[in-house]
């Protein structure tokens, strides 16, 4: 009996040994410059992360809550760090690769139990506002390093000083916003394209020399989208005829960028926010809310949630939907690798004008990082290395154009490279001078419930034919007015 | 008579010695040699079931929040306080037991009727017929979610295309209010299988005599149903009356994968459960979340105890409770 007592203590003792040991997180795949790719991970614990690997200084990159998480981003981002590890022998770069769907998460619960990564990225304003005040300010570093700054425009190095005079982020990455149009759909319709270019004040004009010739504004994509819907019997969206409820091909959609405060900034940048905090929803969000509404349930030239559903939740690519509001960063997704989904049926057009002024939503992706780091020099050794040497092999894999200007053409050759048809990338670089100012994702206090306010009006904009937004929208505005209350500083 | 005393060295090889330990008995050797075994189970409750919800006890009590740089304070019942006056709570209490009102019948009675028609002696294929009714239960349940909603989808689903085919135009199912909770209900139907077989064992392990004698007495099949199999089948339809009530607390994943946790259509499907994740898992604020999961716990155990009570009065159980 005492043998077997012994062996259910041992027994014990291992499962709970087992059970305490590293983190291993299936999501996690964590690549040394020595063991690269999914194939020979080495996951490294909690408690030896910090600890340097023989004389070398580790620092720890997480990535996940932005781009990064797909294979071939991974490949070259692993390729990055084994570079980087083999450039020199004082730090170690030890990357984190975490699943999108898990990583704010991840993220999260590494901070509360003080094992905070080192560096997080790339991430956008989006993800960075979920944990806003946690990170390190650079100019301190920049100064003391002579870190040469001048590789960027000034004023995008000033888009990520924060209210308090820090300067949290240095520009890597910026997707301008701009019209996808599917080549085919208006063929068929019998359309001219969307301009290609920007008017004087950035006003275009569509359609030059024909029946449809006028400004390229809101309206106008109404006008043409209504023509470019079709229901199952062939009738477009201007015939009286038009079966809204069995809708085959729409006119427009916002691409993934339908958050109301992301379509709403298209139609001019603001701030939801008054001076004395409490919620004020700018009136060209407004306006847009009540337009985009309309293109769904009124007109019906823009998919309903179930429509989205539907077309498999990717709009554009399906082929079904003629014009597409979205980013630069959607070049991941107009095809599959496998080209059982070619790419070759779309350009470019300029973002359409509202009451004269155009606006085009900007994302901008950078590396930050954590102010918790113990390694703070080390630390911006490595944000430098990707800043520069490494940005045009992350640019590419990223689908990020890039903030230094010197890279951009072999970034645009690259995507030549996966759309041949002879995309017009310089709408794109146009379109970054109309970038949202105040950006749609400036923070706001309680940045995820503020989202999740806003979300739940957006579902219902995409699912109610009937939603009142003129009642609405107060009631938004007193919760989000409750939100910024509760967690203002 | 005195026992004398034994020293020196005799003592410790004298095993009657009344001053030694008794020796313990084969039940207690056997006990002690059990308690060992169990031993990783107790340890795995302690670690991740008792001691993490102390834990979380004491963050109800406290501002924590994964990503503040602040430390975490204690602000006493503050987080009670506001789960009282939060109207997100009341909202999703509200629309749990909306649906309870509906799903918690459908549970009970919808896999008893199955059971029923599937202890029948004279119908044919009467195991195929379980085994068919059994097997959705074994496949994902997330799956048969994702796959409810393309069937379900008013543009492209089926369950709609055949309504055209005679009429009626099919509604939106998950977007109306009308019908949300009827087609969720309609989805948790896939999942009878594990109560349709526990009510088919608790039937067929109903005396024959009885319903013999119901006979020979002049019972209908109805009169046999009401007064013979359903007083008997009595702790089976609570036990499960019990599972669909916890189940309905949780109810998370049908919404969470059809709307990802939006609440659509209009808040309707925005389930205390799925309340409770976005404030642990999206806002982070773990103290409130705490608060949220005892809160559910606390009326998870009370509606569950009256139930207990309540079951003296309609609950048979033949040979007494053990």
């Amino acid at each position: 009996m005492k043998r077997w007592n012994s062996v259910a203590v041992v027994v014990a003792l291992m499962m709970v040994i087992a059970a305490c040991g590293g983190e291993t997180g299936s999501e996690t795949t964590t690549t040394t410059g020595d063991t690269v790719g999914t194939e020979a991970p080495t996951t490294t614990s909690g408690d030896t992360a910090e600890e340097p690997s023989g004389d070398r200084t580790q620092i720890r990159w997480f990535v996940g809550i932005g781009a990064g998480g797909q294979p071939e981003q991974a490949e070259a981002q692993n390729a990055v760090v084994e570079e980087f590890n083999a450039s020199q022998d004082e730090i170690e770069l030890v990357i984190e690769i975490v699943d999108n769907d898990v990583a704010y998460e991840t993220l999260a619960t590494q901070i509360a139990s003080n094992n905070p990564p080192d560096i997080i990225g790339p991430v956008g304003r989006d993800g960075s506002n979920a944990f806003s005040g946690l990170y390190l300010d650079l100019e301190p570093l920049v100064e003391s390093t002579g870190f040469d700054t001048s590789i960027w425009p000034e004023e995008t190095i000033e888009n990520f000083r924060e209210p308090d005079g820090t300067l949290p982020g240095l520009p890597f990455a910026s997707f301008p916003s701009f019209i996808f149009f599917n080549k085919a759909l208006f063929d068929e319709a019998g359309l001219p394209y969307p301009p290609q270019e920007y008017g004087p004040d950035g006003i275009s004009v569509y359609g030059e020399g024909t029946e449809y010739e006028g400004t390229w504004d809101f309206n106008k994509v109404a006008e043409i989208g209504a023509i470019l819907a079709v229901d199952a019997n062939g009738n477009d969206a201007t015939s009286p005829d038009f079966n809204g409820n069995n809708t085959t091909q729409w006119g427009f959609v916002w691409q993934w960028t339908d958050r109301l405060f992301q379509q709403g900034s298209f139609w001019g940048a603001g701030y939801p926010m008054a001076d004395d905090g409490t919620a004020d929803v700018p009136q060209t969000w407004e306006d847009e809310w009540k337009w985009y509404h309309d293109a769904v349930w009124g007109t019906g030239f823009a998919p309903g949630q179930e429509e989205l559903d539907a077309l498999g939740g990717n709009a554009f690519q399906s082929g079904a939907v003629a014009m597409a509001g979205t980013h630069l960063w959607y070049t991941c997704c107009v095809r599959d690798d496998a080209n059982n989904i070619p790419g070759d049926f779309f350009d470019l057009a300029v973002m359409p004008s509202n009451n004269g002024v155009v606006t085009t939503n900007m994302h901008a992706d950078t590396f930050r990082i954590l102010a918790s780091t113990k390694h703070p020099d080390e630390a911006f050794a490595v944000l430098s290395y990707l800043l520069t040497d490494a940005a045009l092999p992350l640019l590419t894999a990223y689908g990020a154009a890039p903030a230094d200007s010197t890279l951009t053409e072999d970034f645009f050759a690259s995507l030549d490279e996966r759309y041949p048809q002879g995309v017009n990338w310089q709408v794109a670089l146009d379109s970054a001078a109309y970038a949202d100012v105040p950006s749609h994702e400036q923070f706001l206090p309680g940045w995820e419930q503020y989202k999740e306010a806003m979300d739940t009006l957006q579902s219902g904009l995409l699912t109610d034919p009937g939603l009142d937004l003129d009642a609405a929208i107060p009631e938004l505005e007193a919760n989000l007015t409750a939100i910024f209350e509760e967690n203002a500083e | 008579m005195a026992v004398p005393a034994i020293t020196g060295k005799g003592a410790a090889k004298h095993p009657a010695a009344p001053f030694l330990p008794a020796k313990k008995t084969l039940a207690q050797r056997r006990g002690r040699a059990g308690l060992w075994f169990v031993m990783p189970w107790i340890v795995g409750f302690l670690l991740w079931y008792a001691i993490p919800m102390m834990a979380s006890l004491w963050f109800s009590f406290t501002d924590f929040n994964l990503v503040s740089n602040e430390p975490t304070e204690f602000i006493g019942l503050d987080n009670w306080a506001k789960l009282f006056s939060d109207p997100e709570v009341r909202a999703s209490v509200l629309v749990t037991a909306r649906f309870g009102v509906i799903a918690l019948p459908v549970a009970v009675l919808f896999p008893m009727g199955l059971a029923y028609l599937l202890v029948k002696k004279n119908l044919k294929g009467r195991e195929t017929f379980r085994a068919l009714f059994f097997m959705p239960s074994i496949i994902p349940f997330v799956a048969a979610v994702l796959i409810f909603g393309g069937v379900m989808n008013s543009q492209i689903g089926w369950v709609n295309k055949i309504l055209e085919l005679v009429g009626i135009d099919g509604p939106r199912w998950f977007l109306d209010k009308t019908y949300v909770y009827p087609a969720l209900v309609f989805i948790g139907l896939w999942g009878v299988g594990n109560a349709m077989i526990i009510f088919i064992a608790s039937m067929n392990s109903v005396p024959s005599t009885l319903y013999d004698a119901a006979k020979i007495d002049g019972a209908s099949e109805w009169q046999s149903f009401r007064h013979v199999t359903l007083p008997l089948i009595s702790p089976i339809i609570f036990y499960n009356l019990v599972i669909a009530l916890i189940g309905l607390f949780n109810y998370f994943v049908v919404p969470f994968v059809l709307y990802n946790g939006s609440g659509d259509p209009g808040g309707a499907t925005n389930f205390y459960a799925l309340y409770f994740f976005r404030v642990g898992f999206q806002f982070f604020n773990m103290g409130y979340a705490a608060t949220l999961a005892w809160a559910l716990f606390v009326a998870a155990i009370a509606i569950t105890g009256l139930l207990f009570w309540s079951a003296k009065y309609w609950v048979h159980y033949e040979y007494g409770r053990s």
